[in-house]
């Protein structure tokens, strides 16, 4: 946030500062709200208990939004070209989800100056809840 | 095994037409919601700074501005909406099994801004099953792709792909 990242500023190898968040029932509902998302497995306990599950569980689309927020903070907002998820694993209260975001490579197409990153969401214990793959379009300092 | 003629037929189906109008406060409570706090998603001034001419939104929020933008006035007749997904995911769930979003991409032509207005078709471009482990996992693939309602230009493209695992 507030400076921009340039092109001659990224080698590959180098990570983005990682954000952590400790997971709440709120934090679902907040994002329920503002998503339209009301499936009841990601608000609603007796539900969800009553479906085998151990609890409410996260929407994969806020797992997803939280690391669009820290490619963003590292790339800066509107420089994304391309961004990819596969959803592995759930997310639930009380866990602290950490980001995950390294240059891959640094390449130059059509004019355009493209880093490509990998990017993942973890919890504490190291379990992988998404694994992506992000591609931004950075500015020369020339 | 044998080719599944109810996926294979939804294969070019027209899931949904929408026009949508991006709105300052959906994108500043999407940002919140994905706990993201930087100004530029709710300040005009921030945006300027950064070289927009308006707010620009975070990267999944396309991904629900259906939600709360899909003004009713500015719709095609709801016989053309498309259903979405919908009737072909009640055909898998009757089979039994579990509905899994298994994975998501954007693709960007351009950033969107607060005040844009989008016109988006979703297509079903791809739908067939597989055995893995003793399972029957069937993938349906929805894309869809957004232009800018006055110019036609070519803005974003989504895919969203379900998995039915029976």
């Amino acid at each position: 946030m507030g400076t921009t990242l340039f092109i001659e500023d990224v080698t590959v190898g180098m990570e983005a500062p990682e954000l952590r968040h400790l997971l709440t029932r709120t934090d679902l509902v907040r994002y329920a709200g503002a998503s339209g998302d009301f499936n009841p497995m990601h608000h609603d306990e007796v539900l969800a208990t009553a479906a085998g599950q151990p609890s409410v569980f996260g929407h994969g689309m806020l797992s997803m939004g939280f690391l669009g927020t820290a490619i963003s903070h590292f790339v800066g907002a509107g420089r994304l070209v391309d961004f990819s998820v596969r959803f592995s694993r759930q997310t639930w209260p009380g866990e602290e989800l950490i980001t995950r975001v390294a240059v891959t490579m640094v390449r130059e197409e059509d004019g355009q100056h493209l880093v490509d990153l990998d990017v993942s969401l973890s919890n504490a214990d190291g379990e992988v809840k998404v694994v992506g793959q992000a591609t931004a379009s950075l500015p020369t300092k020339s | 095994m044998a080719e599944d003629r109810f996926l294979t037929d939804l294969i070019g189906v027209t899931t949904s037409v929408s026009t949508v109008v991006v709105e300052r406060g959906p994108v500043a409570y999407f940002a919140e919601a994905v706990f993201d706090d930087d100004p530029i998603y709710r300040d005009p001034e921030a945006a300027r700074e950064a070289g927009f001419d308006a707010i620009p939104v975070p990267p999944t929020f396309p991904f629900v501005m259906e939600s709360w933008g899909k003004l009713a006035e500015l719709q095609v007749a709801v016989e053309e909406q498309g259903e979405g997904l919908a009737p072909a995911l009640a055909v898998l769930k009757a089979r039994g099994g579990l509905i899994l979003h298994g994975e998501q991409s954007f693709h960007y032509y351009r950033p969107i801004k607060v005040g844009d207005v989008l016109k988006g078709t979703g297509v079903i471009v791809d739908a067939y099953a597989k055995e893995s482990k003793g399972a029957t996992m069937s993938f349906l693939v929805n894309e869809v792709t957004w232009s800018d309602a006055e110019t036609d230009e070519p803005v974003l493209t989504t895919r969203f792909n379900v998995i039915h695992r029976l």
